[in-house]
């Protein structure tokens, strides 16, 4: 290495400007992305919603209602509504907290179920909620016309081979967002026609 | 030494994670899937490449004593434009390799090469060095993510985006995936036995050069 033992001043400088440099380039870098991220998260998360609710043709994240932090999406066409899509989670995941989006139509029946990255359930098992063969038999389903537990448990949910918790956990996840949306229902109706 | 040889070490006889025993924490940890193992190999490139470019040019005018904290700052720097980059055009990959991304920074190859080649060899050089180390790191993690990939799900994906996937099946239906190849175990087990495969054809090779077998 060419730089011998330098003085204090030398070092200090060097530092300095590296840092100062790359700061610079970072904060271009940074301004040139930045919109395109925003851009590519919300697809992302559209992506999602779209896969949950009934054909739409509004902007759901746009007409978003807040009600107790949760955020409901819901998806119109030709200004009627035809459902909402919200987030949940659980917290019995077999590797902690999963999250899920939940379709439901105006008359409380699901549309549809997405289980959101970010999960930590095993492999080949429990991922297998991801599978449209798992997420599909929610549908149509409501809390009048199912008995909310696992079939291990007694209940209507066909659960996977060699994983019963993670699909309890969704299970679980499911029943109790319905509860939620039910009780506020007035609330997130008003909130959806006042904007 | 020429730019060639110094390129082509990194892609068979220095080749990383298998000869030079680095960088394995993120090796462990992404290669689930090939693609995953080829996103990761091809962003530490980006960084390795750049980060030994830079450290050469600068390599005169570095003081010897803060040659750690400033190497750091140009890899930390290159490592959050590949992250923002990625988040932008490749935003599924980006979360499935989560924090691995930022993590490229302590990866001890990036660091390792800026302490042992670029801080010492003019520039040409030091770029055929990082890219060499990056391309054979990169050829690492993807066989190591297809040998798992297809033990573990039957599979193999090669190449996904938006649309477009290429996925084939490799392994007959009635194949049951050893689930284990895909979870944490399956790493070390996947890695020791490339490991012992490259020693394996290594020595044979040497053998046939009529030397002393190296290994």
């Amino acid at each position: 290495m060419a730089g011998k033992d330098a003085g204090i001043t030398r070092m200090v400088l060097v530092l300095t400007l590296t840092c100062a440099v790359m700061g610079g380039a970072l904060s271009v870098v940074y301004n040139q992305t930045k919109a395109e991220i925003e851009n590519q998260e919300r697809l992302y998360k559209l992506r999602s919603i779209k896969a949950v609710l009934p054909e739409y043709d509004n902007q759901p994240d746009k007409d978003a209602v807040k009600v107790e932090d949760v955020e409901f999406y819901p998806g119109k066409k030709q200004g009627q509504l035809k459902g909402w899509a919200f987030e949940w989670s659980s917290s019995e995941g077999y590797g902690g907290q999963i999250k899920i989006l939940v379709g439901i139509d105006t008359q409380g029946n699901i549309t549809g179920v997405e289980i959101l990255p970010g999960h930590a359930e095993t492999p080949g098992l429990g991922t297998r909620i991801q599978e449209p063969e798992f997420r599909n038999q929610f549908k149509n389903r409501n809390l009048e016309n199912t008995n909310w537990a696992v079939s291990k448990d007694g209940g209507d949910i066909e659960a996977i081979t060699g994983a019963t918790i993670s699909p309890r956990a969704v299970t679980h996840a499911i029943k109790d967002s319905l509860e939620f949306f039910n009780e506020h229902r007035a609330e997130i109706s008003s909130g959806g026609m006042v904007e | 030494m020429s730019v060639a040889r110094e390129f082509s070490k990194g892609l068979w006889r220095d080749i990383p994670v298998f000869r030079i025993c680095l960088g394995l924490c993120p090796t462990l940890a992404v290669t689930t899937t090939a693609f995953n193992g080829l996103g990761m190999g091809l962003a530490t490139t980006f960084v390795l490449t750049c980060s030994n470019v830079v450290i050469s040019l600068l390599r005169g005018i570095i003081p010897n004593k803060v040659r750690i904290p400033v190497f750091i700052v140009v890899i930390a720097t290159f490592v959050t434009v590949i992250d923002l980059t990625l988040k932008a055009v490749q935003f599924e990959l980006h979360q499935a390799l989560g924090i691995f991304i930022p993590l490229i920074v302590v990866n001890c190859i990036i660091l390792g090469r800026a302490e042992a080649f670029a801080s010492k060899n003019p520039l040409t050089l030091s770029f055929a060095d990082g890219l060499g180390m990056g391309l054979g790191f990169t050829l690492a993690l993807f066989a190591l993510g297809a040998v798992r990939e297809i033990l573990g799900s039957g599979g193999l994906t090669i190449f996904k985006y938006g649309t477009i996937n290429i996925h084939y099946s490799l392994l007959p239906s009635n194949y049951v995936p050893a689930v284990i190849m895909i979870l944490p175990p399956g790493a070390f087990l996947a890695l020791g036995l490339m490991l012992g495969l490259m020693n394996k054809i290594n020595a044979i090779l040497d053998a046939r050069r009529g030397e002393k077998s190296a290994v």
